[in-house]
């Protein structure tokens, strides 16, 4: 269509002058613009990348974490079948430590991994429990199999010194 | 006119692979970043590695429309 054909505008002469300022046409303006987006795509792939090495490489930088060592007390201070609470790595994380019937000691974090409720051992059902959605976790490895966690409490690595106890790590 | 139209509707095409190849990164970020929420470490690593080689094809692509780019305007 003619510039000047234009039924719609009853104005078309200041429409001219308008284009003469601007004198890109409409197809010259998307090429450049495709262009552009273009590079910006390509800019985009190469952060997406780099962001994506850096999400994966965030778990190996979270285990060369060094973590202290604490005393949890004796052997025989935690009866077999019981449990007994402590806080690991810092005093701010709740934890459980449980001594199973076979006179091993296992030892969780006693935050739930569904909504963050404390767990506490159930003698009953052999099992940690989550009182707030009835969530179930094993004790020999901390593994979810009722209610709705999904992933396992993180493990809190034990050493025994003598009639010691110690817990040495975190295991995730 | 007609080799302007196929530049044209390559440009659009390349662009449009280039625009699959950035969502499919994305896709690749938000599993990783699952995947280390959940204390998985072998996942965002794949994920990584299949990141990188989407970011080639993507840099070939982009490479290839200003060489395509420059040969049109020569
Ligand atoms: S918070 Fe533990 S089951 Fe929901």
């Amino acid at each position: 269509m003619a510039e000047n054909d234009c039924k719609d505008c009853k104005d078309c002469k200041k429409q001219a002058r308008w284009r003469e300022d601007f004198p890109i046409t409409w197809e010259s303006d998307n090429y450049i613009t495709r262009r552009e987006m273009v590079k910006f795509l390509g800019l985009g792939s190469l952060l997406i990348a780099g962001a994506n090495f850096m999400v994966a490489g965030v778990p190996h930088l979270v285990r060369a974490t060094s973590y202290p060592q604490t005393r949890l007390g004796l052997m025989s201070e935690i009866p077999v079948g019981g449990s007994r609470l402590f806080n690991y790595p810092t005093g701010d994380d709740p934890c459980i430590v449980v001594h199973k019937d076979d006179g091993t000691l296992v030892a969780y974090s006693q935050v739930c991994t569904h909504l963050s409720c404390a767990v506490i051992h159930s003698e009953k059902d052999n099992a940690l429990f989550c009182p707030c959605h009835n969530g179930y976790f094993t004790v020999n490895e901390g593994r979810p199999y009722a209610g709705p966690p999904t992933r396992p409490l993180p493990r809190i690595k034990l050493e025994q010194r003598g009639e010691e106890i110690y817990a040495i790590g975190v295991e995730v | 006119m007609t080799r302007q139209t196929q530049g044209t509707t390559l440009f659009t095409a390349l662009l449009v692979l280039i625009g699959i190849g950035v969502v499919v990164q994305l896709w690749l970020l938000a599993a990783s970043v699952d995947a280390v929420l959940r204390h998985n470490v072998q996942i965002p690593l794949h994920a990584a590695l299949g990141s990188v080689i989407v970011f080639l094809i993507n840099g070939g692509l982009v490479m290839y429309v200003f060489w395509f780019d420059k040969r049109i305007k020569q």
